[in-house]
This record gives structure tokens, C-alpha cells and sequence, in this order.
């Protein structure tokens, strides 16, 4: 079985794009001068939600940009700054580079620009506007405009990363990172020494460094050189030669039935021959247009760049592959070091190498080439992995720089599937679903009116009927079958999510997946995939402790995270454990109280743990690009909500966090309880019933003669009475003529008092908000046999607004 | 602001254009043909909870889930009464679909845009700022109404305001 990748590459090119237009149409409407809190978080999580899904799939450029722009939304959104309109059209700016970006990759490209250094550069500018008092907004915006104008400069940046409290792999990979932002840049050094020598490749000043180096040092402690650029062209010049072997392989290895020599096979033990690695490039079909480009390149003005790549090219050779050792915060990149795609080593793109060459392994174990069919990835029948992953690399940041020029006038091709699977959009498959719910209705109709014919004198049309229920279900089944999908879908990206995350934060973390053959809603499918992304970075963040943490407490210095699914009754259930240290009860009620969240005295462990749901409740020190912001679990909760699910979370001081997610099996089809309340019909989902009762008179209490309860098995549960809480304007009947139906909500149970029971139904759920708006109370309609709509009820508001009632 | 819409109504009118004309009580009116969907009979609704009363509830057309508003309790006009004579009038107002009760739709008429004179100002007796204009044909008054801005007015609550700044 093999797995798509690029299935998911389009799930996030379409949540990003409308992340994109949702964090437009927001920050348009934004009101400069009266701010809308509201509106505030909601264009930080539209962009929080891109980062994340740009760091999950590696198109590490557009992370790059968003973390900018959340860093200044973050400031933003705790009203720390106003904001303002150059704030606002930074952000747009910031919204059309992302877009650039996104319709790039796409198209299987880069999409490269010096309008991506300059807006960051500005947002970051912004960012710390009330910081920076020494250095006027007005001249650095000057200064930043004419040195965008020149070519890009090389600098040399030395320090001793010891002296300067950047001592430890993570922390150096942050700054790298920042760098990273400016233009290109790369690790110079061999790491064995106590000096790092990084070479970045920027059209940002002098000044820009410096203020990124401020940040975590003195500007003496780092010294600053720049490189001459004629120097990087000429090492181009003579380096021509050697860099025509790269690409005379590359024509060769389109077919893996090339005849050439062992260099041009791709086989796994590239690194033995080292520089094969353009095969995969996209420009690879154009093999010999590139040829005659190349020397033609030494004189364009996209030298620079040019000049810069193959002079990593050189170094590379000189140095073999010894060069990764210093690539900071890797040690996945140590881990690549037998596969030799280090070529990247030092440029902003190598992340995405290692990890794709490393998700590529971790495949290789479970047997699919996930990562196969990665955008840019030329359509090459050489199934090897290797080449899977060097297309890959070719489609990061150095590679299109030459191959957007090469390949300009022949853009290359997303790979055409060729499994016997063909994709149709969503919209039609609903439609399809639609469409058999109204047979569903209308068959129901039909046996409605046919119940009072004489089976006798009819008995054709009563075995018609009877062929049609069972053909219109059989339709149904099949046609709810396409949506589903295993998890395995959401599940299979996180063995990478995890070892990324944990190799950044220096823990030792283990992925266990369980049941992930389990089938639910394709739907439903997509929208697990960012709350799961959040939860299991939480997990490793502040779930996992370090190792020597760990080791201290007892426990196996590698911590462990389970991400299980299993069906149990109508509803899927997707757990996330871990074993770490478990929430810190004191902890959460300390910032809850500094947050002014009220808390009664003494709350049980179930209410402490739902503060973690708190919108920009936080209780990290420090604010990663993993978490800390306060915004994840929020996001969670709301997606979870959306999709009916509900979240729970059980944690054990020291033995580690449990969180459950239960969710409906789909989210068309609805298992219901027809219930009556006086002319009306409504359902309750059958996942919140647990028990119907014939309630008795003593079994109905009143606390301070008003709020009724209703005593079930030695436990008062609160009363909700639909038509109470609907307005019903009749006269409420006698109670004791109802039934009870016993519910769970999120607040615990209730007892929900209705006319009658009336039957046990799948229902299709129709959205109210369609045409009309939403309902409190109700959460969504459908059609009933006789083709009236039923109101379906949503327990949990119920209970909310029989309190507020009440 | 009579200039104002005077001047908007003839750019946009420079030919005829055609309107469903209804009743509600003594009073014509007039609504865009393009926003109409069908007419239809008044069906059993479901109601819906804690909805203003010419909100009358949700019906089921052919699968589609609409809500129903009946103008005369909207407007306080006519004889509130459901009988197989009641016409639903169904809108698409940019994408979503909506029925409206009225007592009877009347006729088609085209009218070009100078035949639509600015309606006079109510003050705070009358919200005119859904009212295009009158007109006059054959001696009767047609009160021309702008039923999208009524429908998607903030008023109605037919729509969440959340949702059309989105959209």
C-alpha cells in the first residue's frame, strides 16, 4: 500500500489558502482604531494555523514568514501594542507574499523574492517598535529600501556561540534560524571548535544582523565580515567544470534503465558518489537546456545567488561530508550523514531535506515511499527513495534559483497518479450524499403513504417498496463508504512531527500508533489533523521532561507518546497519551487566578484540567515556535467542538497526560432518539443519551424553589425542560407524564424532561446556518419521514441556557 | 441623501427593469425578480425556539432547510391567518435561500428607473432605508423594497452579521 503525500500537500494548500482569504477579509475589516480583541485572536489563529501546517509538510519558507507575522500578532492580540494601519498593511503584505509562496509550491516551485526578507524584516521592525527607541522607524525604513536595491552581500559571522549564551544546539538553531530570515545562510564551521562561522547571503545591511544579534548578545562579541561577492563568482567560474558533472548526470537519470555508469543510478549509497543529487531537481527533463545555462549563469544577475550555491558545492566537496557535523540543533542531519544529501547542509531548505529524507526512512520500515510524490518531485519511475528525496531537496530553497530559470518556459508537472483511485472533489461526494438522504426521505414518504393500502390487492407496489428500502439503504452505505477514510492519513505524519519537535527541544521522545486502520469521516479526517498537531507538540513540550528529568524520576529516559483511534458505539475515539509529568495542578489554578478565570476553592482535578482550554492560557515561561503561545489548546477545543466531538483530559501528577477525543463517525449521518415536546419533534444524538426513565413525583426536587433537579440513583442531576427552555408557549404538561432522558454533557450529566420518546432513527444532518443562522440550542436539522424538519438537538448548550433561564 | 438615491437608481436602471409585485394588507410592493426564486404554498413549519414571531420557523424544501419569515407580522400589516390560499414567496439573496409569507403576489411589471420616485422621509415613525422608492402604476401605489438589504439587515437576524462580513 502506498500513501499518497501529496494528498496531504493539498489539504493544506487548500487550509492555508483559506486561512489566507479568512486572515484577509479580518484584517480588512479590522478596525484600526477600535480594536476588536475578538477579530485580534482570530487572524493570529488563521496564522498560527498556517505556521503549523507549514512546519508539519516542511515549507519551511512560509513558517518563516507567518512566525514573523504571529510574533507581532501575539503582541497584538495582549494588547501590548496598538494597532496600526502600516501595522495592518504589513500584514496584507505579508498575507500576498504567503500566497505567492503557497500558489509556488503548488506548482511544485520556490517561490523566491526579496519582498519576503523585506516583509519580515518589517513586521519584525513593527514587532519591536516600542522597543527599539535608539533607531527611527523612518530612516531604517530608508535604509532597508536602498539596500534592498543592491545585490545580495556576503556576510561572515564568527563567534564563539559559548561566550554568548548560545551554548546549546537548540539555541544556536534559533539564531541560525532568525538569520535564516535575512537571506540564506550557512554553517561554515566544523563544529568540533569552540568558534561557529556562519556565511549568510542576505541583502539586508550590516544593521539588519546586528539587530538580530542583539537580541542575544553584545554586537563586539560577534564579528562580522562581509565576503566579497567577485570572490564567490570566480570560485563560479572555475568551479563551471566540476559543476557540469552535477548536471550530466542529471539527464541520464530520469529513467532508472539509464545505461550510464554507477553515477548516475540512483541508488540509496549516493554518498559514495556524492553528487547526484540534481536528478531529482525539476529541472531534470530540461537536463540539457540547463547545461547551456549554466555558463551562461556566471553572467546574469541572479549570479549571487548562483555563484553561492555551487561554491557550497565546492565546499562540500572539499570538505565531504564532515560538513554536517556543524550543521547547528541537527542531529537529524547527523542522522542523513550516510545518505549524503548534505549538499544543503548550511541553506534555509535543509530542515526539509533531512526531514524528508528521514521521513522517507521511517517509511521505509513501515513500507509505504510516502513522500514519493512531494511537489517537485519530477515524475521519475526511479521508485528509490533517493531520488524521492533529492526531488524533494531540488524543490527547496537553492535548487529553483537556477531551475526557475531553466525550466521557466516548461513549468514542471505535479506527478500523475496512477493508481486505480481517481479524486473528485468533496462538493460532489456531498452532493452524491445529499441526494441519496432526500431518497432516503422520500422512499419514507412513500411507505407513509403506502401503510394504509391492503397488502393484499397492492402486493406489487408493497414489494417495490420493500426493494427500494433495501436498495436505497444498500446506496447509502456505499455512498458514506467513500468518505471514510483510515487515520492512518492524519496519524502518518507524526512519527516526523515528533522526532522534529522533540530533536529541537533536546528530549527523548517515541511515537506508538495504535488502530490506525480505524475508518472515520474524510471530513472529520482533515480537521483532526491540526488539534492532534497541537496536542502531541504539547505533549512533547511540556508533557515529556528531559531526559535526565526522567531519569531522575525513575522512568526510561526516552519518553513514550500513544496516539490511538478505536470506534467504540457510534463515535470514534482518538486518545493522545503520554508519560511525562503530568499537568501541574498548582500551577494551572495560579495562572488561572492571575488571569482572573474565577475557580472555586478546592476544584476537582477534572475543572483544573479544563483551564488548559482557556483561550491564551498558557503556562510556558518562554514563547517557541512549538508552543507557549496559549493559542493551541484553545484552537483545539473550538475545532473538536465544531466537528460535535468533545475533549477530556485525565492526567496523573508524574505518570503523564491522558487526553480523549471522542468524535461522531461522521459527519453527515447522525444515530438519533426522535423525542416529542408538544407539536414538536427534535432528536438527541444517541451518543449523548445514556438512559431514559418514567420519572416519579418524588424523584423532582426545587433548590431555593426554582432550579429543579432530579434525583436518579442517589445523584441530582440538573433539570432541563424543553419547553422551558424553548418557549414552547403551551402549558407544561404534567411532569410525571414525560420521560426522562439522561444525558452527558461536557458539565456532567443531565436530566432532559420531553413529552415522548417516538423511535430510534439515523437522521441526516442538515446545517441551519445554511440559510439561516445558528440556533442556540440546536445544533443542526434534518428532514423527518413525513418531510418535516426536526430540530436536532445540542445538550450542552441546552444545559447553558436552562441555567441562564433558570 | 434623496439626491443620492435618485442618481444610484438611475445608473443602475437606465432600461427597464422587472419586479414580483405582492400584498401585504392594503399596501403593493415590489421586489427584484432576480431574487426570486419560486412561489409556493405555505407548508407546515417547524418552529424555531427563541426566534422573533414573523420568524415563523424552518421548512424542508425538497431537502434544502429554509427559514420562513411572514412580512405581514414583520410589518405589522393584514390578517395574520394560514390557509392553502397562503403564497410563500422563496428568495435567493446572494446564495441563500429564504421564504418569505405574503397575502397574495399580484403581478410582473417592468419599470425603468426614472419611474421610481425617492420616498419621502418617515422620520423615526418609518425605517425607509429599505425602501428603494414608489412607484405608480395604473393609479396604484408600488412600494418598492430592497429585499436584499431588508433580509440581510442586522433586524432581521435572519443572518449572523459574523457570517456576511466573512462572506
Amino acid at each position: 500500500m502506498s500513501i499518497d503525500m501529496s494528498q496531504f500537500y493539498q489539504v493544506f494548500f487548500e487550509e492555508a489558502g483559506e486561512n489566507l482569504t479568512a486572515m484577509e477579509s479580518l484584517l480588512l475589516e479590522l478596525d484600526v482604531q477600535a480594536p476588536d480583541l475578538e477579530t485580534l485572536n482570530a487572524i493570529f489563529r488563521a496564522a498560527h494555523s498556517i505556521k503549523g501546517g507549514a512546519g508539519t509538510f516542511g515549507f519551511s519558507d512560509m513558517a518563516e514568514v507567518t512566525h514573523v507575522l504571529e510574533t507581532l500578532l501575539d503582541r497584538l492580540r495582549k494588547q501590548e501594542l496598538d494597532p496600526t494601519v502600516e501595522m495592518v498593511d504589513a500584514f496584507l503584505q505579508a498575507g500576498d507574499v504567503l500566497k505567492s509562496q503557497l500558489q509556488a509550491h503548488q506548482e511544485g516551485e520556490e517561490y523566491e523574492d526579496a519582498r519576503v526578507a523585506e516583509v519580515c524584516e518589517h513586521l519584525e521592525r513593527l514587532a519591536r517598535s516600542d522597543e527599539g527607541g535608539g533607531e527611527a522607524p523612518v530612516s531604517s525604513a530608508d535604509q532597508t529600501e536602498s539596500e534592498t536595491k543592491d545585490t545580495a552581500t556576503h556576510w561572515r559571522l564568527a563567534f564563539a556561540p559559548a561566550g554568548i549564551g548560545q551554548g546549546t544546539p537548540g539555541e544556536r538553531q534559533a539564531l541560525f534560524e532568525a538569520l535564516g530570515e535575512l537571506g540564506r545562510i550557512q554553517d561554515l564551521g566544523d563544529g568540533e571548535s569552540e568558534r561557529c562561522l556562519w556565511q549568510l547571503t542576505s541583502t539586508a545591511g550590516r544593521g539588519a544582523i546586528e539587530e538580530i544579534l542583539a537580541f542575544v548578545c553584545e554586537p563586539g562579541q560577534v564579528q562580522i565580515d562581509t565576503v566579497e561577492t567577485p570572490e564567490a563568482s570566480a570560485e563560479t567560474e572555475t568551479e563551471t567544470e566540476t559543476a557540469y558533472g552535477f548536471f550530466t548526470d542529471a539527464p541520464g537519470l530520469q529513467g532508472e534503465a539509464s545505461p550510464d555508469s554507477a553515477a548516475s543510478a540512483p541508488e540509496p549509497d549516493q554518498d559514495a558518489l556524492g553528487y547526484g543529487f540534481f536528478e531529482g531537481a525539476p529541472g531534470t527533463e530540461q537536463g540539457t537546456e540547463e547545461r547551456a545555462e549554466a555558463p551562461d549563469a556566471t553572467s546574469t544577475p541572479d549570479q549571487p545567488q548562483e555563484a553561492d550555491f555551487q561554491a557550497e558545492a565546492e565546499i562540500q566537496e572539499s570538505d565531504g561530508y564532515g560538513f554536517f557535523r556543524n550543521a547547528p540543533g541537527s542531529e537529524a542531519a547527523l542522522d542523513q550523514e550516510h545518505r549524503g544529501y548534505g549538499l544543503f547542509g548550511g541553506s534555509p531548505g535543509m530542515e526539509r531535506v533531512a526531514a524528508v529524507a528521514q521521513q522517507d526512512r521511517l517509511d521505509d520500515e513501515l513500507g509505504f515511499g510516502l513522500f514519493n510524490p512531494a511537489p517537485g518531485s519530477p515524475e521519475s519511475r526511479a521508485d528509490d527513495e533517493a531520488s524521492a528525496a533529492t526531488g524533494a531537496a531540488a524543490s527547496t530553497k537553492s535548487a529553483p534559483t537556477r531551475d526557475g530559470r531553466a525550466a521557466s518556459g516548461n513549468a514542471p508537472k505535479r506527478p500523475a497518479t496512477t493508481d486505480s483511485s481517481i479524486r473528485v472533489s468533496v462538493e460532489k461526494v456531498d452532493q452524491l450524499i445529499n441526494l441519496v438522504g432526500e431518497l432516503v426521505i422520500t422512499h419514507a414518504m412513500l411507505a407513509d403513504s403506502a401503510a394504509g393500502l391492503d397488502p393484499v390487492v397492492h402486493e406489487r407496489i408493497m414489494g417495490g417498496l420493500s426493494n427500494l428500502e433495501r436498495n436505497s439503504r444498500d446506496l447509502q452505505e456505499a455512498v458514506m463508504s467513500i468518505r471514510m477514510m483510515p487515520i492512518s492519513f492524519v496519524f502518518n505524519r507524526f512519527p516526523r512531527v515528533v522526532r522534529d519537535t522533540a530533536a529541537s527541544l533536546g528530549k527523548k521522545v517515541t511515537l506508538k500508533l495504535v488502530g490506525e486502520d480505524t475508518e472515520l469521516d474524510k471530513g472529520l479526517i482533515e480537521r483532526m489533523a491540526d488539534p492532534l498537531n497541537h496536542l502531541v507538540r504539547n505533549s512533547i513540550d511540556h508533557g515529556i521532561e528531559r531526559p535526565e528529568a526522567r531519569l531522575a524520576a525513575g522512568k526510561p529516559e526516552t519518553g513514550e507518546i500513544v496516539l490511538r483511534a478505536s470506534h467504540r458505539g457510534g463515535s470514534v475515539v482518538v486518545e493522545v497519551s503520554d508519560d511525562g509529568g503530568g499537568l501541574n495542578r498548582e500551577k494551572l489554578l495560579a495562572k488561572a487566578a492571575k488571569q482572573g478565570i474565577p475557580m472555586p476553592d478546592n476544584p476537582p482535578d477534572k475543572d483544573v484540567w479544563q483551564l488548559i482550554f482557556h483561550a491564551g492560557f498558557s503556562t510556558a515561561e518562554r514563547v517557541t515556535d512549538i508552543s507557549g503561545r496559549g493559542v493551541g489548546m484553545d484552537v483545539v477545543r473550538r475545532n473538536i467542538e465544531d466537528m460535535n466531538g468533545r475533549v477530556e483530559v485525565d492526567s496523573t501528577a508524574g505518570r503523564g497526560t491522558h487526553i480523549t477525543i471522542r468524535l461522531p463517525l461522521t459527519l453527515a449521518i447522525l444515530d438519533g432518539l426522535s423525542v416529542r415536546m408538544g407539536e414538536e419533534m427534535f432528536i438527541l444524538p444517541l451518543t449523548v443519551i445514556q438512559e431514559s426513565i418514567q420519572p416519579r413525583a418524588e424523584q423532582f426536587k426545587t433548590v431555593v424553589g426554582k432550579g429543579r433537579v432530579a434525583q436518579i440513583n442517589d445523584e441530582y442531576l440538573p433539570m432541563v425542560s424543553l419547553h422551558d427552555v424553548f418557549n414552547s408557549g403551551q402549558p407544561e404538561p404534567d411532569p410525571l407524564d414525560g420521560i426522562l432522558v439522561i444525558v452527558e454533557t461536557n458539565e456532567g450529566r443531565a436530566a432532559v424532561l420531553v413529552d415522548e420518546l417516538v423511535a430510534q432513527h439515523q437522521v441526516v444532518i442538515k446545517s441551519l446556518e445554511t440559510n439561516y443562522r445558528k440556533v442556540e440550542g440546536v445544533s443542526g436539522a434534518t428532514i423527518m419521514g413525513d418531510g418535516r424538519v426536526a430540530l436536532i438537538l445540542d445538550v450542552d448548550a441546552l444545559v447553558r441556557l436552562s441555567r441562564r433561564g433558570g | 441623501m434623496n439626491d443620492e438615491r435618485r442618481e444610484g437608481s438611475a445608473v443602475a436602471t437606465d432600461s427597464a427593469r422587472e419586479y414580483l409585485t405582492f400584498t401585504l394588507g392594503e399596501e403593493e410592493y415590489g421586489i427584484d425578480i432576480l431574487k426570486v426564486q419560486e412561489i409556493r404554498g405555505y407548508d407546515a413549519v417547524t418552529k424555531i425556539a427563541n426566534s422573533p414571531d414573523f420568524i415563523k420557523g424552518v421548512i424542508n424544501m425538497r431537502g434544502i432547510i429554509v427559514p420562513i419569515i411572514d412580512m405581514r407580522l414583520k410589518f405589522h400589516l393584514g390578517q395574520v391567518e394560514y390557509n392553502e390560499f397562503t403564497v410563500v414567496i422563496i428568495l435567493n439573496i446572494s446564495g441563500r435561500i429564504m421564504g418569505v409569507v405574503v397575502d397574495g403576489v399580484s403581478d410582473v411589471i417592468a419599470l425603468r428607473g426614472d419611474q421610481v420616485r425617492p420616498a419621502p422621509e418617515f422620520g423615526s415613525v418609518l425605517d425607509t432605508a429599505y425602501i428603494d422608492g414608489l412607484a405608480t402604476l395604473d393609479e396604484r401605489m408600488i412600494i418598492m423594497v430592497d429585499i436584499e438589504k431588508l433580509m440581510t439587515s442586522q433586524e432581521m437576524g435572519l443572518v449572523d452579521q459574523t457570517h456576511l462580513a466573512v462572506a
